[in-house]
This record gives C-alpha cells, sequence and structure tokens, in this order.
C-alpha cells in the first residue's frame, strides 16, 4: 500500500496526510516491529529512510532489526564529543556484531563549538544550546536529505513519548516511523536476551539511558530510566527528537531557527527567559526582570552564573548602575516598535555607564529600526519577522549611513564639521 | 541661504533611496500597511481621505525661486496642478500616487529638499520667524540656529519614536511672528548680562486638543551648549512622556502634569551629565553656518520712504496693498513683502502650478531670490527695494496674489478640513471661503484693522483656532456640522489662548455671527487705532457674548 495521493488545497493535504498516517498506524500489530520497519523500507519511502543511533544501552535492539530487515540502511551517529570511551567501542561492536555496512559518525561544526563553547563548559550552563550545537545544528543538514527516520522511541520511556505511535508526520512533511513504540522495559530486556545482542558496556553499571557522558547519570531502581539523563534539570528531550506529529512542533523550530542576531550573524541563543519558577540561587543565562533583581539583588549578587537583565519600557536603568558587572548580557524589550524609550535606555547603558558586553533589543523590531538601535548602543537583536531576519542575512538593511549627530561610542567624525559621523 | 554640501547631499540621497526601497516593499506586500506607517509619517507621507498626501519641508520657511518652481513641477507633473502652504512653513500636496513617492523625492532631492521628518513622532521641521535676516526689529537671524537644529534633529536616532511630534520654532526679534509659546520647544534670541547673544528656551506650549502656554524652563542658554540642553530636554521627554494615550502624549501634558520645576530638574540633572560634551557647539561651526545667511548685497536706493497716502489716492488697491503688505526692513531702501495666498473666495494658502513659477520669477528678478512661507500661510518677498514695489505689485496682480489684506480679517489661517482630512469633523475651506465674500469690500476690511480669525475641522487645532483673535472650531453634533467661536487667542509674545463664547453655530450663520462680533467690535472700540484684541482685552466677552445670544 502507497501513501494515499494528496489533493492539492493545504487543508484537504493536511486531513489526508493524517488519515494515510492513521491508516498506517492500524496495520500492524503493536509488537510487530519488524513488521513495522519491513513495510516502511518496502513500501513507505523504500530508499528514502535512515536512522540515528545514539548507540546507547538500548540502541541494540532497534540496529539488530534495521540488520534484519536492511543492513545497508545509512545508519548516523551523533559524535558530539561528548560521549563516554565505551560508547565509542560499542558502536564498533555492534557494527560487528550486526553486519551494519553504512554507519556514519557526525560532527559538530568546529566553528561553532569554538563560538559557543570555547571552554567545553555549555553542557554545564547551558545544556539546551550544548545539545543544540551538537545534535540539532549537525543533524539538520542529513535529516533533509530524507523522506523519513527511524526511532528508537519507546512510549515508556517518558510521560512526553506517552502517546508515541508507529508512523508519525512531522510538521516539515516527513515521516518518523517508531518500531519500538510499544516496547516496555521488559520487552528491550528479553529482545537482548534472545536474540544474544551484547551490552553497552555500562548498561551493567546502572546507566539505563545513556546519552552524552556530562549529561548522563546513573539510574536508582524504579525510577524513570531517563531520568538519569539531565539531571535535576527541566529537560527531557535532546531537542532532535521533538515533533509529535506537530504537536511539541515548536521547540523544534525555534531550537533548528537561531533569532538571536550578533556579531553579523544568526547564533544560538544561549539565554532564556526569566519564568516564576526561576530562583536567584541557581539563575543562569536568564535575562532577570530588573525589578527581581532589585528585589532580590544581594542573591544574584552572590552567584557565579553568567547573568541577563531585562529593562522594560518605564524601568529605570540607574537604579542598577553600580551592578551592571554582574551582567554579561541586558536585553531591551521593545512592546511595540513605537515605543522609543529603550534607544535611550541603550545610549545611557553604552555611553553614560560604559557598559561594554551584550546589549540586545527584544520584542516589536523591524529592519527599518535596527540602524538606529545600532547607533544607540545594541550589538544584538532578537528577530522573529521574517523579512527582517531575511534582510539581516542578506545584509541589505536600509540604512542612511551618514549621521547628522554625534551618537554613540564608535562612530567616527567625517570631514571638517565638528558633528557629522559615519559608521565605522 | 543654506547650501549643501557633498555631505548633505549625500544624507538625502541616502534617505531618498532608503524610503524608495520602503515604497518597494510596501507596494509588493511585504510590508503591511501597519509596519509602513511609521516610515512613511517619518518620510512626510499621510494617508489622508482620499489619497496620499505628501508634506514637504521648507527648512525654517526659506527657499529659492528654482526651489519654489520644483514645487510647480511636482504640482503639475505628479499631482492636481497646486500645492496647499501650511502653518507649519510646508508645503502639502494632496493627490499624490504611492509609486510616484520615490521619483518626487529624487526630484526634489536635486533642489537640496526633503520630507525628512515632516510627520511621524519625531522632530519635525524647525520653524522660524518669516522676516528672519530682514525685520528691523531682530536681535539676530535665528536661521543659522534653526539649520543647526535641523541638522542635529535629521534622523536622531535616539529621538525618531517620541512619545508624539515635537515641534520646534526660534524668533530672532522680541516681537514674535514664529509663535514659539505654542511649539513643544520655543526659543527666542536673548542678550546676557555680559552683552551675548543666546537663548530663552520656553517649553510645553501647543495647540490641539489641550491648548497650553509654553513655560520659560531657561532664560539663558548660550549656543554653546544650546544643543546638549535641547537632547537633555528631549531625553528627558522621552523617558517620562505618557505613552499610554495619544492625546495626552505631547510633552505639554508631560510639562503640566509633573510641573514645570520637576521637569526643570530633571533636564538639569540630565544636562549636567552632557553639558560640555560631544554635543558642544563651537563658535566656528556657528559662524560656517552663518555665513550661509549672509545678507544679500544690498544697494543703496534711490528712494527709502513710501507715500502711502499718496498712492492710496493714486491707486486704492495699491495703496491697501502697501499699508497692509508691507513690513519693515533693516535696510534703508528695502522692505518685505508678504504675498497674500488669501484671495477672497479662494482656499487659504493654496497656490497652482503657475502662480508658484510666476513667484519664483518674482524672487529672482526683484527679490535676491529668496522666499518664505509664513506660519500664517501666505508667502514673503524678504528683500524687496521700495523702489521695485510697484513692479512686484504689478506681477502680483497678473498672479491673482495681491491683495493688500495682509493681518486683516481675510487672511485667515484655515486647516483643509473635512474636504482633504481624515481626521476632520467639519469643512472648514468653505466655511474660509464665505467669510471671506462676506468682508470683501477692502474698505470694510481696511475699517475692521487688523483682526485674526483662524479655523481649524477639528479638535486637533491645525488651524490654530485656539490662537485666533477670532477662532472657529468645527465639531461633529448630532451627525451635523457645527462650528463653535473663541474670542481672545494671540500666538504672538502677549500669548493668550482664546475662550469659547457660547453655544456653537450652524455653518450657513457663522459669517454673520462673525460680523456680528465685528460691528460689536467697531460700535465699542475707542479709535481706529484699538484692534479688536485690544478692545477685546478691554471689555472682556460680555458685550460680545450679549451681541450674540442675547440678555438671556
Amino acid at each position: 500500500m502507497a501513501m494515499p495521493k494528496l489533493a492539492h488545497t493545504p487543508a484537504a493535504q493536511d486531513k489526508l496526510r493524517s488519515l494515510g498516517i492513521l491508516a498506517l498506524n492500524g496495520m500492524f500489530d503493536e509488537m510487530d516491529a519488524v513488521g513495522v520497519l519491513r513495510y516502511a523500507v518496502s513500501d513507505v519511502l523504500p530508499g528514502d529512510l535512515a536512522i540515528v543511533s545514539s548507540f546507547g544501552a538500548d540502541s541494540a535492539v532497534l540496529l539488530h532489526l534495521v540488520a534484519q530487515v536492511d543492513p545497508s540502511m545509512p545508519v548516523y551517529f551523533l559524535q558530539t564529543g561528548k560521549h563516554f570511551t565505551e560508547t565509542l567501542d560499542y558502536v564498533e561492536t555492534l557494527k560487528k556484531h550486526l553486519g551494519l555496512i553504512n554507519v556514519h559518525a557526525i560532527h559538530p561544526s568546529p566553528d561553532d563549538v569554538k563560538r559557543f563553547d570555547p571552554t567545553g563548559n555549555l553542557w554545564e550552563t547551558d545544556p539546551d544550546s550544548c545539545c543544540h550545537i551538537r545534535k540539532t545544528e549537525p543533524l539538520e543538514p542529513i535529516t533533509e536529505q530524507y523522506g523519513g527516520w527511524v526511532t528508537g522511541r519507546k512510549r515508556f520511556q517518558t510521560r512526553e513519548r506517552g502517546v508515541l505511535p508507529h508512523f508519525e508526520l512531522t510538521s516539515d512533511d516527513r515521516i518518523k516511523v517508531n518500531p519500538l513504540a510499544y516496547f516496555t522495559d521488559a520487552d528491550v530486556n528479553q529482545y537482548k536476551i534472545d536474540h544474544g545482542l551484547p551490552e553497552h558496556p555500562l548498561f551493567g553499571k546502572g546507566y539505563k539511558s545513556i546519552g552524552c557522558a556530562p549529561c548522563t547519570s546513573v539510574v536508582a531502581e524504579g525510577e524513570d530510566p531517563r531520568a538519569g539523563r539531565w539531571r535535576g534539570l527541566n529537560k527531557k528531550e535532546c531537542g532532535i527528537h521533538f515533533d509529535f506529529n506537530g504537536a511539541i512542533a515548536s521547540p523544534m523550530t525555534a531550537a533548528t531557527k537561531p533569532t538571536l542576531w550578533k556579531d553579523g550573524g544568526f547564533i544560538a541563543d544561549p539565554f532564556h527567559e526569566w519564568t516564576e519558577a526561576d530562583e536567584p540561587a541557581t539563575a543562569s543565562y536568564k535575562h532577570v526582570p530588573l525589578p527581581v533583581f532589585l528585589a532580590n539583588r544581594d542573591a544574584f549578587l552572590v552567584t557565579q552564573h553568567p547573568l541577563g537583565l531585562l529593562v522594560v519600557p518605564g524601568d529605570n536603568i540607574e537604579q542598577v548602575e553600580a551592578d551592571l558587572g554582574r551582567f554579561v548580557s541586558v536585553a531591551i524589550k521593545f512592546p511595540a516598535f513605537s515605543d522609543g524609550r529603550g534607544y535611550s535606555t541603550a545610549r545611557l547603558l553604552s555611553e553614560r555607564y560604559h557598559y561594554a558586553n551584550e546589549i540586545r533589543a527584544i520584542g516589536d523590531i523591524l529592519q527599518d529600526q535596527i540602524p538606529l538601535m545600532r547607533r544607540c548602543g545594541f550589538n544584538a537583536f532578537v528577530v522573529t519577522h521574517e523579512p527582517t531576519r531575511e534582510a539581516l542575512i542578506e545584509n541589505r538593511l536600509p540604512e542612511v549611513a551618514l549621521f547628522y549627530q554625534p551618537v554613540g561610542t564608535t562612530e567616527i567624525p567625517v570631514g571638517t564639521r565638528p558633528f557629522l559621523r559615519r559608521v565605522l | 541661504m543654506y547650501r549643501y554640501d557633498e555631505f548633505d547631499a549625500a544624507f538625502v540621497m541616502g534617505r531618498t533611496a532608503q524610503f524608495a526601497d520602503q515604497v518597494k516593499r510596501r507596494l509588493s506586500g511585504e510590508m503591511t500597511e501597519e509596519q509602513f506607517r511609521p516610515l512613511r509619517l517619518m518620510n512626510g507621507l499621510y494617508l489622508q481621505l482620499h489619497a496620499y498626501m505628501l508634506r514637504i519641508a521648507v527648512p525654517y520657511g526659506t527657499l529659492s525661486g528654482k526651489q519654489m518652481r520644483m514645487f510647480a513641477h511636482i504640482a503639475r507633473t505628479y499631482d492636481r496642478g497646486y500645492g496647499h502652504f501650511t502653518t507649519r512653513q510646508n508645503i502639502q500636496f494632496n493627490w499624490p500616487r504611492l509609486k510616484d513617492i520615490p521619483a518626487i523625492l529624487e526630484e526634489l532631492a536635486s533642489v537640496e529638499m526633503h520630507a525628512i521628518q515632516t510627520s511621524g513622532n519625531c522632530i519635525r521641521n524647525v520653524t522660524a520667524d518669516h522676516f528672519a535676516g530682514a525685520a528691523a526689529d531682530e536681535i539676530i537671524d535665528p536661521r543659522p540656529i534653526a539649520e543647526i537644529l535641523r541638522q542635529w534633529s535629521s534622523l536622531h536616532p535616539e529621538f525618531s519614536y517620541l512619545p508624539r511630534k515635537f515641534k520646534i520654532a526660534v524668533t530672532g526679534a522680541p516681537n514674535d511672528r514664529a509663535a514659539i509659546r505654542f511649539h513643544d520647544i520655543g526659543l527666542q534670541a536673548a542678550t546676557n548680562a555680559a552683552g551675548d547673544i543666546g537663548w530663552e528656551v520656553w517649553v510645553g506650549g501647543g495647540l490641539g486638543r489641550t491648548p497650553m502656554i509654553g513655560k520659560l524652563i531657561n532664560s539663558y542658554v548660550p549656543n554653546e551648549h544650546l544643543l546638549a540642553y535641547l537632547e537633555s530636554i528631549m531625553r528627558v521627554y522621552n523617558r517620562y512622556g505618557r505613552r499610554d494615550n495619544k492625546y495626552k502624549a505631547r510633552i505639554k501634558i508631560l510639562v503640566h502634569e509633573e510641573g514645570l520645576e520637576t521637569i526643570k530638574g530633571q533636564v538639569e540633572a540630565e544636562f549636567a551629565e552632557v553639558r560640555g560634551g560631544v554635543l558642544t557647539l563651537p563658535a566656528e561651526e556657528v559662524d560656517r553656518i552663518t555665513a550661509y545667511f549672509a545678507p544679500p548685497a544690498f544697494k543703496t536706493q534711490p528712494a527709502t520712504k513710501i507715500d502711502v497716502a499718496y498712492q492710496s489716492i493714486i491707486d486704492p488697491a495699491y495703496g491697501r496693498w502697501l499699508d497692509h503688505n508691507i513690513n519693515s526692513h533693516r535696510e534703508p531702501g528695502y522692505v518685505s513683502v508678504t504675498i497674500s495666498l488669501k484671495p477672497v473666495g479662494g482656499a487659504p494658502g493654496d497656490a497652482t502650478d503657475k502662480q508658484m513659477d510666476d513667484i519664483a520669477d518674482i524672487a529672482e528678478r526683484y527679490g535676491f531670490d529668496e522666499l518664505r512661507v509664513t506660519h500664517e500661510q501666505n508667502l514673503v518677498l524678504p528683500h524687496v527695494a521700495i523702489s521695485d514695489l510697484r513692479a512686484v505689485y504689478e506681477a502680483l496682480v497678473a498672479t491673482g496674489f495681491a491683495d493688500g489684506n495682509t493681518g486683516l480679517i481675510t487672511d485667515m489661517i484655515c486647516c483643509p478640513g473635512l474636504d482633504f482630512c481624515a481626521l476632520a469633523n467639519a469643512r472648514s475651506i468653505p466655511l474660509a471661503q464665505e467669510i471671506s465674500r462676506k468682508f470683501a469690500e477692502p474698505k470694510r476690511q481696511a475699517e475692521i484693522g487688523e483682526l485674526k480669525i483662524k479655523i481649524s475641522g477639528c479638535i486637533n487645532a491645525c488651524g490654530h483656532h485656539h490662537v485666533g483673535h477670532i477662532g472657529i472650531l468645527g465639531v461633529e453634533k448630532k451627525g451635523g456640522e457645527l462650528y463653535q467661536i473663541t474670542l481672545g487667542g494671540d500666538a504672538t509674545e502677549q500669548a493668550a489662548v482664546g475662550k469659547i463664547i457660547g453655544p456653537g453655530f450652524e455653518a450657513e450663520h457663522v459669517p454673520g455671527a462673525i460680523e456680528t462680533l465685528v460691528d460689536t467690535y467697531i460700535a465699542r472700540r475707542e479709535s481706529a487705532d484699538e484692534t479688536f484684541i485690544q478692545a477685546y482685552r478691554r471689555l472682556g466677552e460680555a458685550p460680545f457674548k450679549e451681541a450674540l445670544y442675547g440678555n438671556a
């Protein structure tokens, strides 16, 4: 059975696509993992299917299925640079044992690592961004090459995966195949035993779900097997598995499209919004609202975590003049592009207080305002407006590059008139 | 006159190209009207009742014949053959097409003109005394400082998204012809104890819904620190001006609500930080700019006096024109001539392409190639030899702008009103035309003497009705147009806001009501030398009210 033919109107297409997926999901017995995979390879996406494997504690089961159905299916391994050496050994063991002939390692971009994680400690301060540069970004060009993916995710693993079907349609029209969706922990172990699969060297030492070394810890008896991943952090998925039928699609979109424009490019944003759940003692890479900072000033000043400051119209930057050294970033919010108070705030920061770290504009920002913002001292912009993104990327900001008035700290005089300036 | 150097030219070309790109993005649909709005406004482009309206800046009201010809060309080529001179010394075209705007701006740039910041919530075109550089009573020519302010405020990155629009006016004379006390900031030349000329700074004046007379925030700021001081005011306004209600967002409300002393304290604190910094204005720069405004090459003139009485006998119309449209000049043998754009039955401030071309001719031939736009919607030839007056008059007769009615009852300020403006509640031009027909008789006008009628078609007060000796405000009542009459307003150094005299009138009854007020004045004045406003101040509103509404 091929996928149903799709109609041409978008709404009808959506409906048909989901109906097609529904039909697929009704075709197989819950435990018929081989049947699911074989059908995917032969009928749904012949030659257009690949698998990303972590070569973790449970990976052998899925790879064993792949080896039965098509040992030449491309298998990608995210060589994040942060794996246990035991994992790297295990890759070789499984390749040999299962006869997989098409295994590739994917590496993060050296430029990204240099820029965002020069010390190698990003996992500690901002695991989302670490996953982003080491997993999501490197994988993106690979995923684009295939119509679908085989994953080893299982319903029992976390609450987020509780409704996982055999076949999923992603928001960018790709198909995810989850042959093990209905497998339980016991099923996995039984399968390993039944087929004599080699164990990950760390499995016997209490590691139940194995990812990168720094973010993996031992799971106690009775604990959620993935509880050892990103322990202590409000993080369940690494980013590459998001997008359940679009249900958790937005984090994926956000993660694949960096919105922070800085130093001439869009980059992954290590910062997050301050939420009510955040605590001064543990907050890290958060833009703390100015009143919150003032109310908890001492608590914020004793910690060492990288902190930002959020300034909204009406806030008086004067109140934190003495503490500006505490912040690696100041976010100035523009709730509406017509509210120009932030321009004065930025000038005070850069010109009067000589604040030299990041001053970012967030909120309602149009490309036509960015040149003015730059003059006032902004050096970073969080941009979601698509035409503005394009204009930044294509470097065609509508700018008058000659200025009649001396503003800012970087403009240079031009000609002999006292106040004329141009961009550095 | 100021001449662009390479920098100025490149700046305006850069801005023109920028706006051309924005227009392109709007036309292609890449930008929504909402996103386009603040951008087009900062380039003087409004969306009016029927079409876009383009407002072009005439910096401090000064322009050359060549620039006037460009207006004629634009009127002819891109509009319906006329333009409208405004109370802010600008010109408006009411019918351009959006796709033509980039071409119009390019043509303007070729004569060193632009539409930058003629609208939007930014610092608008800086206005000045229309007799600047000519008036006999002048302490200093205000135009060099106005030009310096124009440059400093052009695309100022910090002050492009203010709470509301911001208007600055400058006068160098004690007789205020620039209405500086009704501007967000008004500057009046002042002399300190050492005899140096600096500036009185007035802040928080304005008309609109809530008319306020400006308050003196600093009685002497030297040239050197003027930009730093103004930047301090602007920063205080940008940070603390109200943004929750556009009708309360002007600096006049901030000053009113916070009190002058509070604002003054904030401005002084800010000024203490920036004073002596990068905005310190070197005397050489003031001198350099002042050189552009050097007086023309005046010659010793054969005639230094005008015998108005004699001319009035020979040619009464010419006599009236001499009597009312001539202003004394600092140079013997010269005068300034007001070209009245208020012919009886005409739309105040309108001129056709042909008229604009003719006026450019006259300026080039008799007026050292210089023209001014006045905030009362007339034009001025600032430097005319007395011996050329007759020739100038005859040339003006040929254009249809030779009415000797400057300052008289038919020299009305009038907003475009409901015929053009999307904001208006009532028509104003047709009413102005009716009133001018009623008082068309020149002898009657002369008998009434100085009387300023100002008409606004809505409470936004573009027609300055608050400062009319007689102000007329069009409002919408019960689906019809009704006109409220105010008395006693004054835009000069004796600044006053007019008071509503009583219930409004329907349009057809307004000219009659004005006539009643005028008759009351003539009956009650002490002599022909006591003007309407003087009589009103002496008499109060009672006799006028009684005449209009009876004794009830």
